[in-house]
Protein backbone atom coordinates (compact mmCIF):
# COMPACT_ATOMS: atom_id res chain seq x y z
CA UNK A 1 0.00 0.00 0.00
CA UNK A 2 2.70 2.47 0.92
CA UNK A 3 4.75 1.13 -1.98
CA UNK A 4 1.92 2.18 -4.28
CA UNK A 5 1.77 5.62 -2.69
CA UNK A 6 5.51 5.92 -3.02
CA UNK A 7 5.31 5.01 -6.70
CA UNK A 8 2.61 7.58 -7.35
CA UNK A 9 4.58 10.20 -5.48
CA UNK A 10 7.80 9.59 -7.38
CA UNK A 11 5.98 9.61 -10.69
CA UNK A 12 4.39 12.96 -9.83
CA UNK A 13 7.69 14.34 -8.66
CA UNK A 14 9.48 13.56 -11.89
CA UNK A 15 6.75 14.43 -14.35
CA UNK A 16 4.77 17.42 -13.25
CA UNK A 17 5.95 20.88 -14.14
CA UNK A 18 3.70 22.86 -11.83
CA UNK A 19 5.71 23.52 -8.71
CA UNK A 20 2.69 23.10 -6.44
CA UNK A 21 1.96 19.66 -7.88
CA UNK A 22 5.51 18.71 -7.14
CA UNK A 23 4.86 19.68 -3.53
CA UNK A 24 1.82 17.41 -3.57
CA UNK A 25 4.02 14.56 -4.71
CA UNK A 26 6.55 15.17 -1.95
CA UNK A 27 3.82 15.12 0.68
CA UNK A 28 2.49 11.86 -0.72
CA UNK A 29 5.92 10.27 -0.47
CA UNK A 30 6.28 11.37 3.14
CA UNK A 31 2.87 9.99 3.96
CA UNK A 32 3.79 6.68 2.39
CA UNK A 33 6.84 6.47 4.65
CA UNK A 34 4.74 7.38 7.69
CA UNK A 35 2.27 4.64 6.88
CA UNK A 36 5.13 2.18 6.70
CA UNK A 37 6.42 3.24 10.09
CA UNK A 38 3.06 2.89 11.77
CA UNK A 39 2.36 -0.46 10.14
CA UNK A 40 5.69 -1.88 11.20
CA UNK A 41 5.30 -0.53 14.72
CA UNK A 42 1.94 -2.20 14.95
CA UNK A 43 2.89 -5.54 13.51
CA UNK A 44 6.27 -6.02 15.06
CA UNK A 45 5.93 -5.04 18.67
CA UNK A 46 2.70 -3.35 19.60
CA UNK A 47 3.71 -2.49 23.13
CA UNK A 48 6.58 -0.43 21.84
CA UNK A 49 5.62 3.02 20.84
CA UNK A 50 8.80 4.11 19.09
CA UNK A 51 7.41 3.81 15.58
CA UNK A 52 4.63 6.20 16.42
CA UNK A 53 7.02 8.68 17.98
CA UNK A 54 8.95 8.64 14.74
CA UNK A 55 5.79 9.36 12.80
CA UNK A 56 4.92 12.15 15.22
CA UNK A 57 8.14 13.91 14.36
CA UNK A 58 7.81 13.04 10.72
CA UNK A 59 4.39 14.69 10.48
CA UNK A 60 5.66 17.82 12.18
CA UNK A 61 8.81 18.00 10.05
CA UNK A 62 6.90 17.43 6.83
CA UNK A 63 4.41 20.13 7.69
CA UNK A 64 7.24 22.59 8.33
CA UNK A 65 8.90 21.64 5.10
CA UNK A 66 5.67 22.17 3.21
CA UNK A 67 5.31 25.63 4.73
CA UNK A 68 8.81 26.68 3.77
CA UNK A 69 8.39 25.14 0.33
CA UNK A 70 5.22 27.10 -0.26
CA UNK A 71 6.93 30.30 0.82
CA UNK A 72 9.66 29.54 -1.70
CA UNK A 73 7.09 29.00 -4.43
CA UNK A 74 5.59 32.38 -3.57
CA UNK A 75 8.93 34.09 -3.88
CA UNK A 76 9.76 32.30 -7.13
CA UNK A 77 6.42 33.35 -8.57
CA UNK A 78 6.96 36.95 -7.60
CA UNK A 79 10.32 37.04 -9.28
CA UNK A 80 9.49 35.06 -12.39
CA UNK A 81 5.73 35.26 -12.87
CA UNK A 82 5.64 31.55 -13.47
CA UNK A 83 5.74 28.35 -11.46
CA UNK A 84 6.58 26.13 -14.37
CA UNK A 85 9.71 24.47 -13.14
CA UNK A 86 11.08 24.12 -16.64
CA UNK A 87 11.21 27.86 -16.91
CA UNK A 88 12.69 28.38 -13.45
CA UNK A 89 16.25 27.69 -14.53
CA UNK A 90 18.13 30.88 -13.75
CA UNK A 91 20.67 28.95 -11.72
CA UNK A 92 21.50 26.77 -14.69
CA UNK A 93 24.72 26.99 -16.63
CA UNK B 1 3.00 -16.23 -3.77
CA UNK B 2 0.72 -16.42 -0.83
CA UNK B 3 0.32 -13.00 0.63
CA UNK B 4 -1.34 -14.49 3.68
CA UNK B 5 -2.88 -11.27 4.84
CA UNK B 6 -6.53 -11.59 4.01
CA UNK B 7 -7.71 -8.20 2.84
CA UNK B 8 -10.73 -7.16 4.78
CA UNK B 9 -13.22 -4.66 3.57
CA UNK B 10 -11.82 -1.74 5.57
CA UNK B 11 -8.41 -2.12 4.06
CA UNK B 12 -9.73 -2.41 0.53
CA UNK B 13 -11.97 0.63 0.84
CA UNK B 14 -9.27 2.73 2.45
CA UNK B 15 -6.74 1.69 -0.15
CA UNK B 16 -9.01 2.56 -3.03
CA UNK B 17 -9.90 5.95 -1.61
CA UNK B 18 -6.35 6.91 -0.75
CA UNK B 19 -4.75 5.79 -3.99
CA UNK B 20 -7.46 7.26 -6.18
CA UNK B 21 -7.25 10.56 -4.33
CA UNK B 22 -3.47 10.54 -4.66
CA UNK B 23 -3.65 10.05 -8.41
CA UNK B 24 -6.33 12.71 -8.68
CA UNK B 25 -4.19 15.10 -6.67
CA UNK B 26 -1.55 14.96 -9.35
CA UNK B 27 -3.62 14.55 -12.47
CA UNK B 28 -6.66 16.74 -11.98
CA UNK B 29 -7.10 19.55 -14.45
CA UNK B 30 -7.70 22.20 -11.87
CA UNK B 31 -5.13 22.83 -9.18
CA UNK B 32 -7.74 23.37 -6.49
CA UNK B 33 -9.35 20.00 -7.18
CA UNK B 34 -5.93 18.51 -6.79
CA UNK B 35 -5.50 20.15 -3.42
CA UNK B 36 -8.86 18.81 -2.23
CA UNK B 37 -7.96 15.35 -3.48
CA UNK B 38 -4.75 15.58 -1.52
CA UNK B 39 -6.80 16.34 1.60
CA UNK B 40 -8.97 13.28 0.89
CA UNK B 41 -5.85 11.18 0.52
CA UNK B 42 -4.58 12.44 3.87
CA UNK B 43 -7.86 11.53 5.49
CA UNK B 44 -7.51 8.07 3.99
CA UNK B 45 -4.09 7.73 5.57
CA UNK B 46 -5.58 8.82 8.89
CA UNK B 47 -8.09 6.00 8.48
CA UNK B 48 -5.18 3.63 8.03
CA UNK B 49 -3.65 4.92 11.23
CA UNK B 50 -6.87 4.24 13.09
CA UNK B 51 -7.01 0.70 11.75
CA UNK B 52 -3.40 0.26 12.87
CA UNK B 53 -4.19 1.20 16.48
CA UNK B 54 -2.77 4.68 16.31
CA UNK B 55 -5.74 6.96 16.96
CA UNK B 56 -3.61 9.74 18.35
CA UNK B 57 -1.54 9.81 15.20
CA UNK B 58 -4.69 9.78 13.11
CA UNK B 59 -6.00 12.86 14.88
CA UNK B 60 -2.60 14.51 14.60
CA UNK B 61 -2.49 13.72 10.90
CA UNK B 62 -5.87 15.26 10.30
CA UNK B 63 -5.16 18.29 12.43
CA UNK B 64 -1.76 19.00 10.92
CA UNK B 65 -2.05 17.84 7.35
CA UNK B 66 -5.64 18.44 6.45
CA UNK B 67 -6.00 21.39 8.76
CA UNK B 68 -2.82 23.26 8.12
CA UNK B 69 -0.95 22.05 5.09
CA UNK B 70 -3.91 21.91 2.75
CA UNK B 71 -5.04 25.32 3.93
CA UNK B 72 -1.55 26.64 3.22
CA UNK B 73 -1.67 25.11 -0.23
CA UNK B 74 -5.02 26.70 -0.92
CA UNK B 75 -3.73 30.09 0.14
CA UNK B 76 -0.69 29.73 -2.03
CA UNK B 77 -2.82 28.74 -5.00
CA UNK B 78 -4.87 31.83 -4.41
CA UNK B 79 -1.78 34.01 -4.35
CA UNK B 80 -0.10 32.44 -7.35
CA UNK B 81 -2.67 33.39 -9.89
CA UNK B 82 -2.16 33.89 -13.53
CA UNK B 83 -4.57 35.87 -15.63
CA UNK B 84 -6.71 33.01 -16.78
CA UNK B 85 -8.50 30.75 -14.34
CA UNK B 86 -6.17 28.40 -12.60
CA UNK B 87 -6.06 25.43 -14.90
CA UNK B 88 -3.01 23.28 -15.01
CA UNK B 89 -2.07 24.03 -18.59
CA UNK B 90 1.53 23.20 -18.03
CA UNK B 91 0.71 19.56 -18.09
CA UNK B 92 3.65 17.29 -17.96
CA UNK B 93 7.20 17.32 -19.11
CA UNK B 94 8.21 15.10 -21.97
CA UNK B 95 10.16 12.79 -19.73
CA UNK B 96 6.85 11.47 -18.45
CA UNK B 97 7.35 7.96 -19.72
CA UNK B 98 10.67 7.57 -17.94
CA UNK B 99 9.15 8.82 -14.71
CA UNK B 100 6.33 6.34 -14.99
CA UNK B 101 8.72 3.46 -15.57
CA UNK B 102 10.94 4.41 -12.65
CA UNK B 103 8.04 4.85 -10.28
CA UNK B 104 6.42 1.63 -11.41
CA UNK B 105 9.61 -0.37 -11.07
CA UNK B 106 10.31 1.07 -7.65
CA UNK B 107 6.83 0.36 -6.38
CA UNK B 108 6.84 -3.17 -7.76
CA UNK B 109 10.24 -3.95 -6.30
CA UNK B 110 9.29 -2.67 -2.87
CA UNK B 111 6.05 -4.59 -2.92
CA UNK B 112 7.93 -7.65 -4.11
CA UNK B 113 10.39 -7.44 -1.26
CA UNK B 114 7.53 -7.07 1.17
CA UNK B 115 5.74 -10.05 -0.29
CA UNK B 116 8.84 -12.21 -0.25
CA UNK B 117 9.60 -11.33 3.33
CA UNK B 118 5.93 -11.67 4.09
CA UNK B 119 5.81 -15.22 5.41
CA UNK B 120 8.39 -14.41 8.05
CA UNK B 121 6.57 -11.30 9.20
CA UNK B 122 3.74 -11.61 11.65
CA UNK B 123 0.58 -11.87 9.63
CA UNK B 124 -1.93 -11.14 12.31
CA UNK B 125 -1.05 -8.20 14.49
CA UNK B 126 0.71 -9.37 17.59
CA UNK B 127 -1.42 -9.14 20.65
CA UNK B 128 -0.52 -6.51 23.11
CA UNK B 129 -1.75 -3.15 24.01
CA UNK B 130 -0.45 0.02 22.54
CA UNK B 131 -1.32 2.35 25.35
CA UNK B 132 -1.85 5.79 23.95
CA UNK B 133 -1.53 7.33 27.36
CA UNK B 134 2.08 6.25 27.35
CA UNK B 135 2.84 8.26 24.27
CA UNK B 136 3.22 11.51 26.17
CA UNK B 137 5.66 10.27 28.81
CA UNK B 138 7.66 8.39 26.22
CA UNK B 139 8.00 11.50 24.14
CA UNK B 140 9.06 13.62 27.05
CA UNK B 141 11.24 11.21 28.98
CA UNK B 142 12.88 8.91 26.51
CA UNK B 143 13.30 11.37 23.69
CA UNK B 144 13.57 14.83 25.13
CA UNK B 145 16.32 16.00 22.80
CA UNK B 146 14.40 15.48 19.56
CA UNK B 147 11.45 17.26 21.13
CA UNK B 148 13.50 20.36 21.82
CA UNK B 149 15.13 20.21 18.42
CA UNK B 150 11.71 19.93 16.86
CA UNK B 151 10.55 23.03 18.70
CA UNK B 152 13.58 24.96 17.49
CA UNK B 153 13.03 23.73 13.96
CA UNK B 154 9.43 24.82 14.10
CA UNK B 155 10.32 28.33 15.13
CA UNK B 156 13.05 28.51 12.55
CA UNK B 157 10.83 27.27 9.75
CA UNK B 158 8.09 29.66 10.74
CA UNK B 159 10.43 32.62 10.79
CA UNK B 160 11.94 31.57 7.49
CA UNK B 161 8.59 31.25 5.80
CA UNK B 162 7.54 34.62 7.15
CA UNK B 163 10.67 36.32 5.93
CA UNK B 164 10.38 34.71 2.53
CA UNK B 165 6.77 35.60 2.02
CA UNK B 166 6.98 39.12 3.31
CA UNK B 167 5.83 41.76 0.90
CA UNK B 168 8.10 44.75 0.74
CA UNK B 169 6.15 47.92 0.29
Amino acid sequence: MSAALLGIGIYGLSVKRNAIRILFAVELIVNAANLNFVAFARYMNPSEVTGQVIVFYSIAAAAMEAAVGLALILVAFRLNSTIDVRKLNKLKG
Amino acid sequence: MDLSIPPDITFVVLTTITLLAAIMALQSKELIYGAISLAVSFIGIAGFFVSLDAPYLAMLQIAVYVGAVVVLILFTIMLVRRDEPDKDEMGESSEGAAGLWIAGLLAVSIAGIAALAGPSLPTTPATGNLPISQLGPVLAETYPVPLIILALLLSGALLGALVLAKVDR
